[in-house]
């Protein structure tokens, strides 16, 4: 027989979970120094240069805040609504393709709005957005409801279909397609008309955009959703288990309808902010957040404050990789990604180890 | 008029076998209940690995077993995070791939920018054994001959490995208490079977599969390192739709392969065949190429939703699939 067996903590306490959290992320960016050392870059150097993203000895330091911004902004939205997806067990890995349906119903608002007010502009393509992405996110939420269609698998496939459209859209010379730049031979992407790129107020030189500030409250307003109202909770109920929610009389069906709608419409809003302050749509517009929002949303356990927390880390991650590529070209956005696939690996380990507990058999008839 | 078609029945065969690899790989990994969504980044990571070592020590059949043991080793982080640690599997899975496409840019990035520069395939011994021969005789049948039996060693393999599968799922024992788990851990757990033991086994023998089939691009794709395309180029992505596609069946998979591979071809091929029969083809080049690409993934959604609309379920999809098996939650 086994010896040693395995036992669920019956306490989770936060402050073992934060300790064991960090040194998970302190073994992976050791890990990640050693690569540098066999790349024979000193790694306290690179370190330094990534995590300050530029900003010493810069003069033009603002512009790295703003481009920290135009990475973390989706980010965070992103995370936020697929972390209401998973609270609900609901596994939409659709990040990717809600962001890219998001952001061509945006371009479409936005490559036909020259001349309408600027604010009317970006509020039609916010809704836009969200509708559309909404829809998606309802339809395979009633397939999951009704037939028990595997959600995994279905919004897998979307986010490649959507990669496939986008990129048909933006590789395709023909009258109708107005997202095309007129005066180009090969088909490239136009930029969008004054009036559909993001406003911001101006502090001295920096622009704070209009999308951080959205992407704050909403920050506020999904935390205060999940955790003070009704269907916040009910959220929380069918998680834990359905069969629960149903005695309890919840309708299980239109409450996964009623997230999953809230969920991609939100990610379909960080789209429509994200190209509105890019100005302009591509094929890499999602930046890849429906995948690392996934990560984000789970190293953050699903808790709000805590994937706000880490979205800014995994921001300053990627563009300090970017920033610190100007001094070191040998290492570019790879490492980025390197990297985070490493710490999620610790945390992965650390989240076992602060939730259980190796018990020997004997001790544990003895208990 | 014939070449033509031999020609497209060959290029379906040589640009598609990887997807049978990674197809098989993880339907051995799905049977056993768990859904690994890494296999993009577990080909990748064979397929450079494996390389090196191939181009290193001149020989295919080292390149090989360094392969299927690299990815082999990142199916056993996957089994220790999922099945001993309970991890998230959709999670620990997305992380691989993540993971796995990075380190194929960085170790091809730092070596590309190193002195000695990326090692060449061409002229090489592993060049040689990689290539296509002509099985005697076989090969000699008209119209199917030349398409089915020239071809690289690979090849072969991959179909052995379905084959071979298939007959470990129907005609075997283990085979038969891989699949109890997949349905039912907890069942199979009570009446003895090791599920641990049976999840890691098959959980790194499939990721060892499917890194042959990273390998087999990365041979077919002449070795070359690009800093801007990796081998896999989405196939990894392609082979999780095409196990749907296949049923969970390894000797389905052989088929869906084939018709996977036939709109693949279609694809790179449609002007040719427009060409050639400017009558009955001519209409192919009217149909973006982005359509052929998507067309995996949409067939794949209609049969996932199709499927699952039937009231009998006569699917082969693991009951158990995605869900961790931890013995007190029994």
């Amino acid at each position: 027989m086994r010896k040693y067996h395995l036992v669920r903590r019956a306490d989770a306490r936060l402050k073992r979970t934060l300790i064991y959290y960090a040194i998970g992320i302190l073994v992976s960016l050791i890990i990640g120094a050693i690569i540098l050392v066999a790349l024979g870059i000193n790694p306290l150097d690179y370190y330094g240069r990534m995590f300050t993203i530029g900003l010493v000895g810069n003069r033009y330091g603002y512009k790295s805040i703003e481009g920290l911004l135009k990475i973390f902004v989706p980010l965070l939205i992103t995370s936020l609504a697929l972390s209401l997806s998973f609270k609900m067990r609901f596994w939409n890995i659709g990040g990717e393709g809600e962001f890219l349906i998001g952001a061509i119903a945006a371009s479409i608002v936005a490559f036909n709005s020259t001349g309408m007010p600027n604010f009317v502009t970006v509020l039609l393509m916010c809704l836009a957005a969200m509708i559309s992405s909404g829809i998606i996110g309802i339809a395979v939420a009633a397939l999951k409801v009704k037939f028990n269609t595997n959600e995994t698998l279905m919004t897998l496939m979307i986010n490649y279909i959507m990669l496939y459209v986008i990129r048909y859209i933006g590789e395709t010379k023909a009258d109708w397609n107005f997202f095309l730049r007129d005066d180009s031979e090969r088909p490239k992407f136009g930029t969008f008309p004054d009036s559909a790129v993001m406003a911001g107020i101006p502090i001295g030189q920096f622009k704070l955009l209009w999308s951080v500030l959205i992407a704050l409250a909403l920050t506020a307003i999904v935390f205060v959703y999940l955790k003070y109202t009704k269907q916040g909770y009910e959220i929380s109920v069918v998680g834990d288990s359905s069969a629960t929610a149903k005695y309890a009389g919840m309708s299980v069906g239109k409450i996964v309808l009623r997230t999953m709608f809230i969920s991609s419409a939100m990610i379909g809003l960080a789209a429509a902010l994200a190209v509105s302050s890019a100005g302009t749509i591509s094929d890499t517009i999602t930046n890849n957040v429906g995948w690392t929002g996934i990560i984000v949303a789970w190293l953050s356990k699903l808790s709000v404050p805590a994937v706000f927390v880490t979205s800014v880390l995994i921001s300053i991650l990627q563009y300090g990789c970017q920033a610190a590529a100007t001094q070191y070209p040998a290492i570019d956005s790879n490492y980025a990604d390197l990297l985070q696939g490493i710490i999620l690996f610790s945390v992965l380990v650390a989240d076992f180890a602060a939730n259980f507990k190796i018990v020997r058999k004997e001790d544990a008839k003895n208990a | 008029m014939l070449d033509v078609f031999t020609l497209f029945l060959f290029n379906i065969i040589v640009y598609n076998i990887p997807l049978l690899y990674g197809t098989t790989g993880e339907i051995m990994i799905e049977k056993s209940g768990s859904l690994n969504l890494g296999v993009e980044g577990t080909m990748a990571i064979g397929a450079v690995v494996g390389y090196l070592a191939g181009a290193k020590t001149d020989s295919l059949f080292v390149a090989c077993v360094v392969s299927f043991i690299a990815s082999g080793l990142v199916g056993l982080l996957f089994s220790f995070l999922t099945v001993t640690l309970q991890a998230n599997q959709n999670v620990t899975g997305l992380t691989i791939t993540t993971f796995g496409v990075a380190f194929y840019y960085f170790i091809g990035n730092a070596l590309s920018n190193s002195a000695s520069g990326w090692p060449k395939l061409s002229g090489t011994r592993l060049d040689v054994q990689s290539q296509a021969f002509e099985i005697p005789l076989l090969s000699k049948i008209p119209f199917f001959g030349k398409a089915l039996f020239s071809h690289g060693i690979l090849v072969y393999l991959g179909v052995i490995i379905a084959i071979l599968m298939w007959l470990y799922f129907k005609k075997t024992v283990p085979g038969l208490k891989l699949r109890a788990i997949g349905e039912n851990p907890g069942a199979a757990d009570s009446l003895g079977v090791n599920v641990a033991l049976y999840k890691y086994t098959h959980i790194i023998i499939g990721s060892g599969i499917m890194g042959l089939g990273g390998l087999y691009m990365g041979l077919n794709m002449g070795g070359t390192f690009e800093g801007s395309n990796c081998w896999i180029n989405g196939y990894g992505w392609i082979s999780i739709a095409l196990v749907i596609f296949a049923n969970w069946s390894p000797a389905k998979a052989l088929l869906g392969t084939l018709v996977f591979g036939f709109f693949n071809t279609l694809r790179v091929q449609n002007a040719a065949l427009a060409y050639t029969f400017p009558d009955t083809l001519g209409w192919l080049t009217k149909i973006p190429s982005h359509f052929f690409s998507a067309l995996p993934f949409i067939i794949t959604l209609i049969v996932l939703i199709t499927s699952s609309l039937s009231s009998k379920n006569k699917s082969g999809e693991p009951q158990a699939i995605g869900r961790n098996y931890y013995r007190e939650d029994r």
